[in-house]
């Protein structure tokens, strides 16, 4: 977990402790998670059955544009569009759509978008915004770390705002003080939720 | 005559030569696989034989290696079927045990996750109990696997092994009922698992079953079986046609003290009672034919010498 500042997982069992480390790296890591996660602290004890995961996430900026997933050709009254990654193209063409008209749209083939009559110039095409990868996030963060988490933990609270987030989940009814243990295991990273 | 298991494998040219070296020796062709140019026959040979085997398949580049495990019917236990076990590493060591001969079967737990709320139905343990051996892969806290065995042990029958994350040492602390055979370092992980390290961890753990399999192996021959299980699949092959129209990988599953036959219970069990397997003597004679818990297919368990007074 190199592109993470602070990763722990702390457990009684300290070889428990081992194989979770490794579990939360490789979920993580197939997940494409590690490069927006900044701080992560991982508590379980099985003994009480509670797992706790507290973490503070980099800010993400970016934004997809279509200039990021497309080359654009401008033709005589229309402009073709090479698709080079199939991820975004969906919500590409409802922007179009949008933007221009659904007549003036057309998707020939898999990989190619057709404008038809555009008053917009290549450059102004390319920086057109379609995706905004961090409204995702929470819901992906979320997954992980219910692959991460015991099995039998089925009884959650999760939490996820101003870049911060607490996972608790357990296989019994949370009855202690779930904030007060989510704010220690905060305090072990230096910060507070 | 002891027959022993071994696996062939070689080129497709010429491939019958061996199959009916093996069948003139007195050895059966448990499983036969072709894979392209390839065949991968699962046989059981006369043991003075191998080096015959060896030599004649020679010219035709044929190879013949020990594999245990041919012959056997192995029940991986998973907790379950999510995410969290599967593929890794449930899979990957149902899998490997497989590629040595042995047919294995995963078997997932409906309530198997948890400490507290685990648990083992009816259906599960009956399942359990059809096979050789149940290999349980339990997770990587000590305290879960104290907590949880005994439950997921109830009514079980079959050799255990079980294998999780704590070491050896522990795992033998803290399993209660004590099990046939410990793996330690093996929990929940959630990679392939291909580096040197973690194959020698899947080398282990069939170690473990072989070992627990010879012990069992050595109980059989004390009392030895009215028939060979391996006998008794040529016969069925031979008598009752409809089996070459199953479509299933193994129609016929031979296990180390029977034989399950993926016909339906009730069109066919009658009939396989009945066929004759050497002088008037009638399978349902020497053997116990009886419904599986495994869709409807037929359990065919070999009674031994001593109950039947019979060794065919």
């Amino acid at each position: 977990m190199l592109a993470v500042e602070y990763f722990e997982v702390e457990c009684p069992e300290p070889v428990g402790a081992e194989y979770y480390k490794q579990i939360t790296n490789d979920v993580l890591l197939d997940h494409n998670l590690l490069k927006v996660i900044e701080k992560l602290h991982i508590y379980i004890d099985p003994e009480v059955t509670v797992f706790v995961a507290v973490g503070i996430l980099r800010p993400i900026t970016t934004v997809v544009r279509v200039g990021d997933i497309a080359n654009i050709n401008p033709q005589e009254g229309k402009m073709t569009l090479v698709i080079s990654d199939e991820t975004y193209l969906a919500r590409m063409l409802k922007v179009f759509w949008e933007h221009f008209g659904k007549d003036r749209v057309e998707q020939p083939d898999r990989f190619t978008v057709i404008l038809y009559n555009v008053k917009e110039e290549a450059k102004g095409l390319e920086n057109i915004v379609i995706a905004h990868p961090s409204e995702s996030l929470n819901k992906d963060l979320i997954y992980a770390f219910r692959c991460i988490s015991p099995e039998g933990f089925r009884l959650r609270s999760e939490r996820f705002e101003r870049g911060k987030f607490s996972f608790v989940a357990s296989e019994d009814t949370l009855v202690e003080n779930i904030d007060e243990l989510v704010r220690a295991k905060f305090a072990l990273m230096g910060e507070v939720p | 005559m002891m027959l022993v298991p071994v696996t062939y494998k070689g080129g497709i040219y010429q491939h019958d030569i061996v199959i009916d070296l093996i069948e003139d020796l007195g050895g059966y062709v448990v499983q036969k696989h072709v894979l392209a140019q390839e065949v991968v026959l699962q046989c059981f040979v006369p043991k003075d034989d191998i080096e015959l085997i060896r030599e004649i398949s020679r010219p035709i580049f044929g190879e013949v290696t020990d594999s245990p495990l041919v012959g056997t019917e192995i029940a991986i236990v998973s907790m379950s079927l999510e995410i969290h076990h599967l593929p890794h590493p449930s899979c990957d060591i149902a899998e490997y045990v497989r590629r040595i001969g042995a047919k294995s079967n995963m078997v997932s737990l409906a309530r198997g996750p948890g400490k507290r709320i685990t648990g083992l139905n009816d259906e599960e343990r009956d399942v359990i109990n059809e096979h050789d051996i149940a290999v349980y892969l339990m997770g990587n806290f000590e305290t879960c696997i104290e907590h949880k065995m005994p439950i997921l042990l109830r009514g079980i029958e079959v050799p255990v092994v079980v294998c999780g994350a704590p070491d050896k040492e522990t795992l033998i602390r803290i399993v209660d009922p004590p099990v046939e055979g410990y793996v330690g370092g093996v929990g929940r992980f959630m990679r392939r698992t291909k580096e040197a390290d973690q194959l020698d961890k899947l080398d282990e753990i069939v170690a473990e079953i072989t070992r627990v399999l010879e012990k069992k192996r050595e109980n059989l021959a004390k009392d030895p079986l009215s028939v060979a299980p391996a006998r008794l699949m040529n016969l069925i092959r031979e008598r009752i046609p409809a089996i070459l129209d199953v479509t299933s990988p193994t129609p016929l599953t031979v296990q180390m003290a029977g034989l399950r036959v993926k016909l339906p219970y009730d069109t066919f069990a009658p009939e396989l009672k009945r066929m004759e397997i050497e002088d008037g003597i009638t399978l349902g004679d020497i053997a116990e034919v009886a419904p599986s818990r495994m869709r409807d297919y037929i359990l065919v368990k070999v009674l031994p010498f001593s109950e039947t007074n019979t060794v065919i």
